[in-house]
This record gives structure tokens, C-alpha cells and sequence, in this order.
């Protein structure tokens, strides 16, 4: 029994040599500075009606069959494809308010970029490389970054790569516990699709990369294995309380064209962007990188190509590039680094000082910068409360403390991004929003109507009227509030640096809205 | 051992050499279907304006059909292509230019395409494969417009770098004249020089026994330098350049400055495109150092802005013929068992002509009616608010009109040669107007606060702008009238409350909008 003891004490020290050499500070410092950029206060519009919704199904005990934050949508019927994250967020904010769920949140971001570096590290890179290419990788998705319930795909397609990885090169029972993940994954978010469709592509990119004689093809078995883990995986995913349909409603989204012109993050990156930039040099650099080596494993290929698509396509979908492509970007620039410059046996390794030193040193520098994102980045995240100015610089919080003094429930004709945030601090009084971020719940018929109003085409007026509406709040610099400030059927009622309140003259006295704020002259 | 006769081999090079041609004449004839194209870019207006202007009045010193004070004087940086495009819609109409520049951009494909180096011995179904995936990525972007000349111009450069490469060092000379006549015709000659510049400092022959003769080149490039400077704004022609590359609002504002909106199925085949290429680069031995140069430089331009698609295309036709043949050798060729092999007969020739043929009865069925007189005042009617201008121009003389800066254009056209003097807002031509002028624009079009205002202090009477624009919106709000509709452009006319009526009398009160 000695012999495997003594062999356990050489790997370790093995491995805390490689982890103390430059290269593994190296690797060890982007590892902790990663957490830096994946922690932030919440800048996701949708995260208010989430936190809302989870309120509700836990004040409830049940889902929300339908809309309860609009008066255009009400009867539409809710697919909660989030349900499990909405009442996880509703938990946390109940136990920790809003800073825990930053800090889980942030946590739950950075373990996807740990399981990155982790599959990355299977293949035995370069270790400046893979530092390099996880701190592009980190930088290409900081567009994405945040707590978002978006992250939670992110963790999952990293987990789901990483176990795939590890049963195709090493094999083992390990990938059966995608199985779990999935059910776990269906009812937290409906990205778990994607997942679905990362074991598919693997699959199939393994059979044709074998036709195509593409090098370091896994056991066949093993794919043949991946493919009932993939049956199982589709299972399950239908035990949620949607049944079936959230597979539907998960293609409903990416096919729903309303959705993808008029939603922001569903649009294509724009280049002339910063934050962009490492994205599009990431991309272009594992191009090249491929064309210069001429060696790429058939289902690094198919992950590629299929994030880039994907990512071309919508912002939000850079995240996945990241999650697929940075191991394969690393691995890329591993073989290229090997064929600038070959490791030559017999040529002395420079002398390093001694373990325990560099151990010392890296111990030290990991504290540092732990301190340094503890103290200066994740507690201001964390202390920021839904009402301070740090937020009313995005949402709508001045106007919202204005119309909370109404007297009566007030229906809202309000900016897509903030019809969540209103409906979080409003909805308890029964004040209702026109349009709320889960589009496909708002429909493309809804969604339209309140492109034309945005865009302050001819049935603005009609639309805002027709739907029954009591007021429009509405960001100041934009083309429908210098309309309304034209319109002699309008009056403005409140006003404050980011937004503004009209109401209809003729409804005035019967609103009874409170003494107006901001306004001079009118 | 059958030994061949010279002559039976003799007449296997030319039917050989004639499939080659066969194959590229019918991918660039296939594809006049997506290039020759109605005037739909809305900058084709102010050129044609410019055109007749400069005819009968030699180039203006200023901007001379907008009301606003332009930051720069006049830089005549495509007066040649103006001229030509007038002279040739005067003869022609506006078939002739559709056809005209159609045949231009299919015609730079095809000269791109035979940038492949010749030991490569490239079949021509391969360079027909590029010329018609180029063809579709491109055809969104050409058309009649000044860009078509830049593509080809490139394409030629790209063909005499090719044979440099190969050792021709002569074909290097004919870079100065082109240059001198193409920084005439459009801004792009840029491109030229950057493609010629590259190759100077990185390209490398294309077999190891060829010498790459660099002075030559140097010396033709400079040349091609000095030739650009003559034209009629000189060295200034730079500074114009520099100018619309570094202006902010322009990415902004104008689309075909923004990245690429992968939601657009043709984007897709841009991208599928340039994954193809990289593909294709990988299995077929790695790509020539500057050719990924090349690819990579347009590739990066593309993402900026989408307009550089169209020179990707360019880029990548001979790429696509090269590597792809390549692959197919390492990879496919072998693997397909074939008999002995046989030579082009008559009967394949014959074959290959019948096929041209029909390829070409095609291609004309499909263009001819696109291009009749009819067919293009229905698409100037539909696409360009002529009906309303024909209203304004009997109504509202010498009013100043608000329009969106893509009728701008349409509307210095159709004031052209009238007394009318200055009535036009902006068009986009914002390299000239500078960011100020363009600001001042985007107030009303994006109806920023002071958007009236701005009507005011310019004194504009009339709005001819799109039925379901914000404009009509806040227009209507601002109690200007509607004075007539547009029903084939779908546009109205607005006339403010400051100014006298209409001549042809008051629509009726409360009643619906009159037509036009």
C-alpha cells in the first residue's frame, strides 16, 4: 500500500510544480482576475420580472397560468420555461436581498469559465496559452457578462461540454450525469436546448469526421454511448411542469422574427463596438490559427463553426462561442506555438526558485487579488439596493416612486426594457405595464404594436389609446416622448433626467395622478 | 503504348481551353441575373444630377443642390463615372446603365477569378463555383452605382499581382493608367493601392523557380500614386477619403456602413462564404501567406462594415477556385474510380456550347424584362416618391423641402436644370456636408428635442416624407397639413402652417389625404 502513497506525493508535487512555474501563476492569476468582469450589479432588464414572477409562484405554491404584470397580454398563457430560477431568485432575495443573489450568481459565471479552463486542460496545452486563451475568452464575453439567468446555460453548456470531452478521451460512466443536469437544466432555464443540440452536433461530427479521415476521432463506442446519454438527456427534459411544449417554445424563440429584429440582444454584434472587439479578434484568430495548423478534431470543427453562426447572429449568443470555442482556441494555438517553436529534448529548463518560495508567492498573489475583487468589486455589487441612483440610472426609479403615489392602479405605456423593473416595484399595487421582457409571452402581434409606437409611426396615438392606457413613461431622449411634447392631447406630468410621464388631458381629473414634478411652463 | 498524335493532342488543349472558357462565360452570364439590377441604390440620383450639371457646367466649386452650408468644397471624386452614367441613361435610359454596370460587376468576378495562378491548371467548373458563390454574396451590393468600378478595378489588380507572381513582371505596368482613370471614376482606388502595396511587402512567387522582381512593382505603384493625384481635386482626393472613413455619424447612420446584420439571408452566404474559404484553406494544403492577407484584411473590413462584402467576394473568388480545386485533388479525386482518361470530343464541346447557350437565352429571359423603359419608371414610381415630386414641383416652387436623406438625392435630381435653386435638405454624400450639416439632419430625422426648431431656423415650407416615417407622425402632431399622397411610393406631402398654400387649391377639410 506504500507504493501508491509514495506515487500520490510525486503527483502533487508534480502538479504544484507546474501550478508555481510562471506559466502556472500565470494561469492561476487570469483564473482569479476572471471573476472580475463576471461580477457586476444587475444590468439584465428581465432579472425584475423574474424576481417578481418567483414571488408570486411562491406566494401562490403554484405557476402563473397566465400574465399577471400586463393589460395587453393578460389572457396570454405563460410557458415558465425559468420557473425553478424565478423562485431560486425569490429564495435568495428573501434570505440575502439583492447581494446574494449577485454573489451566486457571479460565482455560479465564473464556475463555467473554471469548467472552460478545465476541459481546455484536458488536452495538455501550453500553459501561457491557456492562460492567454482563457483571458480572451473571458474578455470576448464581457457584452454578456452579469447576473443574468442566462448564466445558468452558460454553466450548463460548460458542464455539458466538459463531461462530454471527458467521456470521448477518456470514457467512463461520468457522462451519465448529463442525465440529472438536463432535468435540472429544463426547469431552470430553456437554453438547456442548446445543450441538447452541443451532444447532437458532437455526435454527428464524430461520425463524419471519422468518414472524412479528420484527425484524433474518438471510439466510435463512445459516441454510440453519447448518443442514448443524448435520448435519456431529451427525456428528461420533459419532466417540467410545461411538459413537452418548452421544447417547442425554446424553437418558437429562435424562429420568431419579431423577436430578433426588435430585440436588442437578439441582434448581430456590431464591430464598430469595443466590447466586441475581442469577440471578433477571438474569432478571426482561431481562423487563422486553424488554417495555419490544418489539424482540428472533426467535433472542435462542428462546435466552432456552429457558435460562430450562432454568435454572428445575436449578441447574447457569444457566451456559448466562448463556453464551445475557447478550449478549442487554446488547443489551436498550443499545436501553432509547438510549430513556432518545438520543445527540443535535452535543452535545460531555466532554474526556478524553490517550491515552497514560489508556492509562497503564488498564495500570496492569489490573497491579493481575491481581497482586491472581494473589497473593490463584489461587495459594491453587492450592496446596491433596487431604489438607489446606481440603478436609476438604467430603470426607470424616480418616476416609479412618482406614480407609486397615485391613489389608483395606473396602466402603464412603458419602454420594453423597463417594463420588468416597473412591474417589480408596481405590480403589488395592481399597477399594470404595457409590454414586459418575456417576449414570447407578449407575442409577435404585441410586440409589433409596440415597435410602431416606438418608432412613432401614424397609429402611435392609437395604439396607446386603444389598449386602454392611463399614462406613458418613457426614457426623455427619444422620438416618441419629442412627440408627445408636441402633442396638445398630451400633458407632461413628470419629468427627471432619464425619464418622462405624459398623460391624456381629457383623463386628467379622473387619474388623479400626484402634483406633477419637473414640468415648467405647460 | 498508344502514342498521341500532336495534332489530336493539339485539338484536346483547345477543346480543353474552350471548356474552361465555356464554364466562367456561363457563370458570369448566370449571374447578370443578380447583378444587373434597377436603380436601386439611392445615391444613383445625385451622381446622375452631378452628371448632367458637370456636362453643361463643368465641376462645381461648392455643393450645389442643398440649402445647408456644406464644411467642404466640392470634391469632384467621381466626375468621370457621373458623366459617363448621365451620358449613358441620356442615350439609354435607365436599362442601358442597369445592363451596363450588370455586365462591369459580372465581368470583375470573371477577371477575379482568373487571378488563380496558372500552374495550378484551375478547371473551369471550379472558377464557375466561385463566380456564382461571389456572385450571390455580392449581388446585394452592386448594381448601378460607383462601388461596381472599385470591385472591378480590384479585380484587375488582383489578376496583373497574380501574374507579377508568376514572373510576367510587364503586366505590373499597367497599373498607372488604370489608376489614373479609376481614381476618377470612384474613391475605392484605394483598395487598389492597399492589394499592390501588400503584395509589395509580403507576397511571394508562386513557384520556387520564379524571381519576384520587386522594383517593378515599387515602381508602378509609385507611378499609380502619382497617376491618382491627377484628377480634379488633386491631392485633396485623400483628405476625402480620410474624411468619410473618420466620420463617426456615417457608421451610425447609414446602414451599409454598419456591420453586417446576420439575420439577412444573404449575410449568411457571406459567412458561409468565408467558412467555406477557411475550410477549403485547411484541406487544401494551407493558404498562401498572401492570400490569407488578403481574405483576412476584406474578412475583418466586412465585419465593420457591411458594404466591403461585395470586396470580400472579390477577394475570395480566386481562393475559393484555387483551394477548392486543391481539396478536391487531395481529397476527393482519389477516391473516385474512373476509367482511362478521355479528352473533350467534339460531341462534349458541342455539348458545352449548347449549354453556354441556353445558359445565356436564360439569363437574357430573366433580365430583359427588367430592364425595359416600363418596367424602370414602375420601379422609379415605387421605389422614389416621383409622383409627389411631380406635385411639388407644380405647388411649392422654390420652397426648401425635408426629405430623408435617402430621397435627398431624388429630389436634386429632379431639380436639376430648373430654377429652383437650392431647395434640398441632405443627401449622402456626408463626407462633403461634414458631421455639423449631418447632425443638423439627424435633429429631424430622428426627431431629436429641437427637431422643429430646425425646421424653423432653415425655413422649410415642405416634407415629402414615408407614410408610416416618425416624421408623418410628429409632422401631423406639429399641425403641418398633408397636401397630398403618394400611393405607389407610399409618401406624403406636408406643407408647414407657415407657408401659402398649394396653387392647386386646399385639400378638402376633415376630408382624406388627396393623391398626388
Amino acid at each position: 500500500m506504500a507504493e501508491p502513497v509514495a506515487e500520490r506525493g510525486a503527483h502533487t508535487r508534480r502538479w504544484l510544480e507546474a501550478a508555481t512555474s510562471p506559466a502556472g501563476l500565470f494561469v492561476s492569476a487570469v483564473a482569479v482576475l476572471s471573476l472580475f468582469p463576471v461580477t457586476s450589479v444587475i444590468r439584465d432588464p428581465d432579472f425584475w420580472w423574474h424576481l417578481r414572477a418567483g414571488q408570486l409562484i411562491l406566494a401562490k405554491g403554484a405557476l402563473l397560468g397566465t400574465d399577471p404584470f400586463t393589460y395587453t397580454a393578460a389572457s396570454h398563457a405563460w410557458t415558465m420555461h425559468e420557473w425553478l430560477t424565478e423562485v431560486l431568485f425569490a429564495l435568495m432575495q428573501r434570505a440575502g436581498g439583492l447581494g446574494l443573489i449577485v454573489l451566486v450568481l457571479s460565482v455560479v459565471t465564473w464556475a463555467g469559465v473554471m469548467l472552460i479552463l478545465a476541459r481546455a486542460a484536458m488536452r495538455a496545452p501550453h500553459r501561457f496559452v491557456l492562460g492567454a486563451g482563457l483571458l480572451l475568452g473571458v474578455l470576448a464575453g464581457y457584452p454578456i457578462w452579469g447576473p443574468r439567468a442566462q448564466m445558468l446555460t452558460f454553466v450548463f453548456a460548460t458542464l455539458t461540454l466538459f463531461l462530454i470531452e471527458r467521456h470521448l478521451a477518456r470514457g467512463g460512466r461520468s457522462v451519465w450525469w448529463l442525465v440529472p443536469v438536463f432535468l435540472l437544466w429544463s426547469n431552470l432555464h430553456s437554453g438547456f436546448v442548446i445543450g441538447l443540440g452541443f451532444i447532437a452536433l458532437v455526435c454527428a461530427a464524430e461520425v463524419a469526421g471519422r468518414r472524412l479521415r479528420m484527425p484524433d476521432g474518438a471510439d466510435l463506442r463512445r459516441v454510440r454511448t453519447l448518443a442514448f446519454v443524448l435520448l435519456a438527456c431529451t427525456a428528461v427534459t420533459l419532466v417540467n411542469p410545461n411538459g413537452p411544449g418548452i421544447l417547442l417554445y425554446a424553437l418558437q424563440t429562435q424562429t420568431s422574427a419579431a423577436q430578433q429584429s426588435l430585440i436588442l440582444e437578439w441582434h448581430s454584434p456590431d464591430f464598430h463596438d469595443w466590447v466586441v472587439l475581442p469577440f471578433g479578434v477571438m474569432m478571426l484568430s482561431l481562423a487563422a490559427l486553424a488554417a495555419y495548423n490544418r489539424r482540428m478534431r472533426a467535433r472542435d470543427a462542428a462546435l466552432a463553426v456552429a457558435t460562430v453562426a450562432l454568435a454572428l447572429q445575436s449578441v447574447r449568443h457569444i457566451a456559448l462561442f466562448v463556453a464551445a470555442a475557447t478550449p478549442v482556441w487554446i488547443d489551436q494555438a498550443s499545436i501553432a506555438l509547438q510549430r513556432v517553436r518545438p520543445t527540443r529534448p535535452g535543452v535545460r529548463a531555466k532554474r526556478l526558485p524553490s517550491l515552497r518560495f514560489r508556492a509562497s508567492v503564488g498564495v500570496l498573489l492569489a490573497a491579493v487579488l481575491v481581497a482586491a475583487y472581494a473589497g473593490g468589486r463584489l461587495a459594491p455589487a453587492m450592496r446596491v439596493q433596487p431604489g438607489s441612483s446606481v440603478y436609476a440610472q438604467e430603470f426607470p426609479v424616480a418616476a416609479v416612486r412618482w406614480l407609486a403615489q397615485a391613489p389608483h392602479p395606473l396602466r402603464i405605456f412603458n419602454q420594453y426594457g423597463e417594463g420588468g423593473y416597473i412591474a417589480d416595484q408596481l405590480s403589488a399595487r395592481g399597477d399594470k405595464v404595457f409590454i414586459f421582457g418575456d417576449a414570447a409571452l407578449m407575442g409577435d402581434q404585441l410586440l409589433y404594436s409596440y415597435a410602431a409606437v416606438e418608432a412613432v409611426q401614424p397609429t402611435w396615438d392609437s395604439i396607446i389609446r386603444g389598449a386602454g392606457t392611463d399614462v406613458v413613461l418613457f426614457d426623455a431622449s427619444t422620438p416618441l416622448a419629442d412627440v408627445l411634447a408636441q402633442a396638445p392631447d398630451w400633458k407632461l406630468e413628470y419629468r427627471d433626467s432619464l425619464s418622462v410621464i405624459y398623460a391624456p388631458r381629457d383623463r386628467l381629473a379622473a387619474l388623479q395622478l400626484p402634483p406633477s414634478v419637473g414640468v415648467q411652463g405647460r | 503504348m498508344r502514342v498521341i498524335p500532336s495534332a489530336e493532342l493539339e485539338a484536346e488543349r483547345r477543346a480543353a481551353r474552350f471548356s474552361r472558357i465555356a464554364w466562367l462565360a456561363g457563370a458570369a452570364l448566370l449571374m447578370l441575373v443578380v447583378t444587373v439590377q434597377p436603380l436601386r441604390d439611392t445615391d444613383v440620383w445625385w451622381h446622375l444630377a452631378l452628371g448632367k450639371l458637370i456636362t453643361a457646367h463643368g465641376i462645381p466649386p461648392q455643393e450645389p443642390f442643398s440649402f445647408l452650408v456644406a464644411a467642404h468644397g466640392w470634391i469632384g471624386q467621381q466626375w468621370l463615372y457621373e458623366v459617363l452614367l448621365a451620358g449613358l441613361i441620356g442615350a439609354g435610359g435607365p436599362g442601358a446603365a442597369s445592363v451596363v454596370m450588370g455586365v462591369l460587376a459580372c465581368a470583375a468576378l470573371a477577371i477575379a477569378v482568373l487571378a488563380v495562378p496558372r500552374n495550378a491548371r484551375v478547371p473551369g467548373a471550379w472558377l464557375a463555383v466561385a463566380v456564382v458563390l461571389s456572385g450571390l454574396v455580392f449581388g446585394q451590393l452592386v448594381g448601378v452605382r460607383g462601388q461596381v468600378i472599385t470591385l472591378l478595378g480590384a479585380a484587375i489588380v488582383l489578376f496583373v499581382l497574380a501574374r507579377w507572381r508568376e514572373g510576367r513582371v510587364a503586366a505590373v505596368w499597367f497599373l498607372p493608367p488604370l489608376f489614373l482613370l479609376w481614381a476618377n471614376l470612384h474613391a475605392g482606388f484605394i483598395v487598389g493601392l492597399l492589394l499592390a502595396g501588400a503584395a509589395l511587402v509580403m507576397a511571394t512567387p508562386v513557384a520556387p523557380a520564379v524571381t519576384l522582381s520587386r522594383r517593378p512593382l515599387a515602381l508602378a505603384l509609385g507611378g499609380a500614386v502619382l497617376a491618382t493625384l491627377i484628377n480634379p481635386a488633386g491631392s485633396w482626393l485623400y483628405g476625402y477619403v480620410a474624411e468619410t472613413f473618420a466620420n463617426p455619424t456615417l457608421t451610425q447612420v447609414v446602414t451599409e456602413w454598419m456591420s453586417p446584420d446576420f439575420h439577412n439571408v444573404w449575410l449568411r452566404v457571406f459567412e458561409g462564404e468565408a467558412v467555406l474559404l477557411v475550410v477549403l484553406w485547411v484541406t487544401g494544403g494551407g493558404p498562401d501567406r498572401f492570400h490569407a492577407l488578403l481574405a483576412f484584411a476584406a474578412l475583418i473590413a466586412s465585419l465593420q462594415s457591411q458594404r466591403n462584402v461585395s470586396l470580400f467576394a472579390v477577394v475570395a473568388a480566386p481562393q475559393v477556385a484555387l483551394y477548392g480545386w486543391r481539396s478536391w485533388q487531395a481529397h476527393v479525386a482519389p477516391r473516385l474510380h474512373r476509367g482511362p482518361r478521355r479528352g473533350p470530343g467534339p460531341t462534349r464541346t458541342t455539348l458545352t456550347a449548347a449549354a453556354l447557350v441556353a445558359v445565356a437565352a436564360a439569363a437574357g429571359a430573366t433580365v430583359l424584362p427588367t430592364i425595359t423603359p416600363a418596367a424602370a419608371a414602375s420601379f422609379e414610381a415605387s421605389r422614389y416618391p416621383k409622383t409627389a415630386v411631380d406635385y411639388l414641383l407644380r405647388n411649392f416652387e422654390g420652397q426648401r423641402v425635408y426629405t430623408p436623406d435617402t430621397w435627398g438625392g431624388y429630389l436634386a435630381y429632379r431639380v436639376e436644370g430648373t430654377q429652383w435653386g437650392r431647395v434640398v435638405f441632405l443627401y449622402d454624400e456626408t463626407a462633403i456636408f461634414g458631421d455639423a450639416a449631418l447632425q443638423r439632419y439627424l435633429d429631424v430625422h430622428l426627431l431629436r428635442p429641437d427637431w422643429l426648431t430646425v425646421l424653423t431656423q432653415e425655413s422649410i415650407g415642405v416634407a415629402i416624407v414615408g407614410d408610416m416615417s416618425q416624421e408623418a407622425s410628429a409632422l401631423h402632431v406639429a399641425r403641418w397639413r398633408a397636401a397630398c399622397h403618394d400611393s405607389a411610393s407610399s409618401s406624403t406631402v406636408f406643407w408647414s402652417p407657415g407657408v401659402a398654400p398649394p396653387s392647386s387649391g386646399l385639400p378638402s377639410a376633415g376630408g382624406s389625404t388627396p393623391a398626388c
